[in-house]
């Protein structure tokens, strides 16, 4: 038996002053492909980042490439978060900027920024095409990088991964923001490459995995513990004992107009390339639907028509609250009445606040907290941190979080002005199993309330129970309108 | 057209230039209401152009962009970047005649040619607003009397007006009313609700003149934020070269240096600054930056005594005249530098290197940033003006030689602020010629602190402190930057 992959030995490291990784040891033999899962904030993605040399670490961490393979002796490690700059190096963009259009292109193309990222690593273009074609991106590389959303993003992460073939390839979340189709071709894609001599640790809490994968463990107090796959699915939920905050149970179904939404024959589109054709959409007061589509159907420009955030908004028939987009409202007026949380206001959110001014921020739908909230406001947004466990956290930045706990801040964020519209658009990417159950139950709770809820969630397993109806888009247009109600009452999803 | 300024009386001078409100915000509780279902039609698309436009239509304003006629026909940028965006684009015989508020914001060059094609079609009684005082005040532009005439001038690029509007804040914004066009005495209330439009009422606004916008402003640009960023920037590259530090280090450490060091100048003003040194690196910085003063001071002052006369506008136009002679001249010549054409290295430099390694830098800044408030505040012009006419901007400026060098700079900035830029250049590097043959790599290119014990003399370190928190632009900066802590960093090494 050759040598080892990885050698790990005695491993310690710390995150933000917190010991993570305490001793941690773990050897990788030659075609061992391993799934590492469990809690958020366990230390994932330290462990992954310390293997890619990305962050510091004491301890013994030995690679043992094979010196016969063709393949690249490297190891490759795809983040959990995506970074891209500008033509001059910079990387300030804004929330929502992607939707203003100006004429000079200031980042480059998906084309360009592959062709740049081919000479580094001495790779030809035509191997990637097939790689584009099956995570559905061969149409985005015109596209400037600007203008992709948070999967498209995501893919292009995973098409440059895929493209380099490294001797070892740790993918951290590769899931989040994938719809289904996409996340079969990467599974299918990920046993083209193990095949081919890469070897494969993945980050993830999905249950549908490549079937490569014949490793499991989990991080538990700074030490990998090795699991089987029974014990992976059999874990039992605890529920939570604490009850909801008494502010989020007030009744807020007092809107007045019969439409909350209206659109009628809404289109959007970029020079030539139609994003939405044709949509006609009504949503009542208190309805509960969840929003269906693949990547690049247009779900997050119909969200981002409804949270104010899109300029075209005002040369289209399009109603909120019953009045005409462009009739004299703010955007501030729609953001008061909605409660969002989507990967890109994740993404671009203010990463120098506390959490405990994220939360509160909530109030004002800023990113970042700009004025003093007042007493009540402060009580409500202390409740809310305990009820989602974050107590211990409530003085550190965003950015010093890992990622699970940073989404539970924005989630705690969302509903904390009990808003009267909910708009969910992937809440519960980088929370583990438990979380994602706990988070839905609350959103089922809160629904009680007349709260109107859109929910977008390419996971069938994760979508809150109180859904009852479904719109689903594809290519822009909508494909069909169905009520659920089978749906809510046995927690079956049919197609 | 004759200035302005110069027509004035010295009492209503000094008053027009003593014009200086850091405003409350329970002044601007009335919201956008004064302008709510009224036309405002902004001339002109470009950064500034079409990011207030964004901003005002989501605060819930009627916003239409007017173009000349070969900017529509020939489908221009500033074409595209309206009807992209959804907004109605129109000539001028189209739009103005309706139009409540005329929004001006073309090149400082073009100013009064647009005015005098708009205000023949201006309807009776409506506004007109500047960005930029220049052709009021330099150029004497005479607006006819039932033409309310106000100021509303956001302190940011127009990418910065956008992005913090969207996050819910905004960028810090100068207003002001001009005293001769404000018939009907609505302008004060106007200008706040365009601020509020554009959401420069959450991050501090400063009410003005048109006067003490155009003499701060000139002051400002022409000295500390883009001359003498300019001269030190390549008095430090040459310097490294002489002396034989690699050029792509030197060309990387004076490119993003000054924005490193200025981020820390943003947050914590120049004792902010200068506390990122070693203590014996600080006591240094601060020594030649006294000397730098003393040598400098008197081409300050020559520059705020053109700036107040109209010397320094009247030679400017004559170059406008001239086909921008001058102008091109000069930006060519810096186009030439030995700093402009040595490509950044690809090496490392560490945040706190920066300091470390150029410390030069650090002193440059200090001089300049006080030497300009010092000069203004002299002038007549209000400490609060001037804090924004020196140090507020200077990070912003610096963000812009990050990016692509003095041509970028020079690039962003107005053809005014890049006239006046090479006029002090050209002024300022003869007159350190002799400072500089003393400054040796230890100040700039090598760590300073290198080879030396980390001891200072308690006295010494206290009296230097005691310095530069008492300055006046430490005092004032402290309360201004408290309504805008929330301004997000800009970065780029």
């Amino acid at each position: 038996m050759s040598q080892p992959v990885v050698q790990i030995a005695n491993l310690n490291l710390k995150y933000q002053h917190k010991p993570v990784l305490q001793g941690l040891n773990w050897t990788i033999n030659r075609n061992e492909h391993w799934l590492l899962c469990g809690e958020s904030g366990s230390g994932k993605t330290s462990l992954a980042k310390a293997i890619a040399g990305l962050t510091h670490s004491y301890g013994n961490i030995e690679i043992g490439f094979d010196p016969k393979s063709s393949l690249p002796a490297m190891v490759y490690y795809v983040a959990n978060w995506f970074q891209f700059k500008d033509l001059e190096g910079q990387s300030n963009f804004y929330y929502q900027q992607r939707y203003n259009k100006q004429s000079t292109e200031t980042t480059a193309s998906v084309k360009a920024e592959l062709e740049s990222f081919g000479k580094k690593h001495g790779l030809l273009y035509h191997e990637a095409e097939p790689i584009l074609a099956a995570l559905g991106f061969s149409g985005l590389v015109n596209a400037t990088l600007i203008q992709l959303s948070s999967g498209e993003h995501k893919k292009l992460q995973l098409v440059k991964a895929l493209w380099l073939k490294p001797q070892l390839l740790i993918l951290d979340l590769p899931y989040n923001g994938l719809d289904t189709l996409s996340r079969q071709n990467l599974n299918a894609l990920l046993e083209e490459i193990t095949e081919a001599g890469t070897q494969l640790i993945l980050i993830s809490n999905e249950t549908e995995l490549p079937a490569c994968i014949n490793r499991i463990a989990k991080i538990e107090v700074g030490q990998l513990v090795e699991i089987s796959a029974d014990e992976r699915s059999l874990k039992e939920i605890e529920v939570s004992g604490m009850a909801v905050p008494k502010f989020l149970t007030e009744d807020i179904s007092a809107s007045t107009s019969s439409e909350i939404i209206k659109m009628v024959d809404v289109n959007i589109s970029y020079g030539e390339k139609k994003v939405l054709k044709n949509i006609n959409w009504e949503v009542k007061p208190g309805e509960k639907w969840v929003l269906h589509g693949h990547n690049g159907s247009g779900k997050s420009t119909l969200l981002s028509l409804i949270c104010g955030d899109h300029p075209q908004a005002y040369a289209n028939n399009f109603y909120l609250f019953g009045n005409k987009r462009g009739s004299g409202e703010s955007i501030w007026e729609i953001k008061e009445r909605i409660g969002l949380i989507s990967p890109e206001l994740h993404w671009y959110f203010d990463p120098s606040a506390t959490v405990w001014q994220s939360i509160a921020s909530g109030f004002y739908d800023s990113s970042g907290l700009f004025c003093d909230p007042g007493y009540s406001k402060k009580v409500q947004t202390d409740e809310l941190i305990s009820y989602f466990g974050l107590n211990e956290y409530k003085d550190s930045l965003m950015n010093e979080l890992p990622l699970g706990k940073q989404r539970l801040a924005m989630l705690a964020r969302t509903i904390v002005k009990n808003p009267e519209i909910l708009i969910l658009d992937e809440p519960c990417q980088g929370l583990d199993q438990q979380q994602t159950i706990h988070f839905n139950k609350l959103v089922d709770e809160l629904c009680k309330n007349g709260t109107t809820l859109i929910y977008v969630g390419h996971f069938e397993a994760q979508i809150p129970n109180c859904i009852e109806k479904r719109i689903l888009l594809e290519n822009g247009e909508v494909k069909s309108i169905e009520t659920l109600i089978e749906y809510a009452m046995e927690h079956t999803y049919t197609n | 057209m004759s200035n302005y300024f110069n027509t004035l009386p010295l009492r209503e001078q000094l008053n027009q230039l003593g014009v200086c409100d850091f405003m409350d915000s329970a002044e601007f509780l009335d919201g956008i209401n004064v302008l709510k279902g009224k036309k405002l039609v902004i001339v002109g698309c470009g950064a500034q152009g079409l990011n207030q436009g964004l901003n005002l239509r989501d605060s819930g304003l009627d916003v239409s962009y007017t173009l000349r006629k070969e900017a529509i026909e020939g489908k221009r940028d500033s074409w595209k970047n309206a009807t992209d965006n959804n907004f109605t684009v129109g000539t001028y015989e189209e739009l103005i005649p309706s139009a409540d508020v005329v929004i001006n914001l073309t090149p400082d060059k073009q100013h009064t040619a647009v005015v005098n094609a708009v205000m023949p079609l201006m309807k009776k009684g409506a506004t007109l607003l500047y960005s930029h005082g220049f052709n009021i005040v330099e150029e004497g532009m005479q607006v006819r009397k039932d033409i309310t005439v106000i100021m509303v001038a956001p302190k940011c690029p127009g990418s910065e007006v956008r992005a913090e509007y969207v996050r819910g804040f905004g960028v810090p914004t100068l207003i002001a009313v001009h005293p001769e066009n404000d018939p009907e005495g609505k302008g004060l209330a106007q200008a706040k609700a365009y601020c509020v439009g554009t959401g420069g009422h959450r991050a501090g606004v400063l009410r003005s003149s048109f006067v003490a916008e155009v003499k701060s402003d000139l002051m400002g640009e022409q000295t500390i934020l883009c001359g003498l960023l300019q001269t030190g920037s390549i008095l430090s590259f040459d310097k490294m070269i002489e002396k034989g530090i690699d050029a792509g280090y030197a060309s990387k450490l004076v490119q993003y240096g000054v924005e490193v060091i200025t981020e820390a100048l943003k947050h914590g003003g120049v004792s902010g600054m200068m506390d990122r040194l070693s203590n014996p690196a600080k006591i240094k910085a601060f020594e030649i930056s006294e000397e730098l003063k003393n040598i400098m001071r008197p081409l300050f002052q020559k520059h705020q005594d053109d700036i107040m006369s109209g010397e320094f506008s009247s030679t400017m136009m004559a170059d406008w005249a001239n086909g921008d002679k001058n102008l091109l001249a000069w930006r060519a010549e810096t186009g030439e530098t030995a700093f402009e054409k040595t490509p950044a290295g690809d090496v490392k430099i560490a945040e706190q290197e920066y300091f470390d390694n150029y410390t030069l830098m650090v002193a440059f800044v200090r001089a300049g940033v006080e030497l300009a408030f010092e000069t203004m505040v002299q002038a007549g012009i209000k400490p609060e003006s001037a804090y924004y006419e020196s140090l507020h901007e200077t990070p912003l400026i610096a963000n812009t030689i990050a990016r692509k060098k003095l041509f970028e700079m020079n690039r962003v900035i107005s053809d005014t602020a890049e006239y006046g830029c090479y006029l002090f250049d050209q002024a300022c590097k003869p007159l350190l010629a002799d400072f500089m043959t003393k400054v040796d790599t230890d100040l700039v290119g090598k760590n300073f602190n290198e080879g030396k014990d980390a001891g200072v003399d308690n006295r010494t370190l206290i009296a230097v402190n005691e310095a530069l928190r008492s300055h006046e632009v430490e005092i004032i900066g402290s309360t201004l930057r408290k309504a805008m802590t929330a301004m997000k960093s800009i970065k780029t090494a």
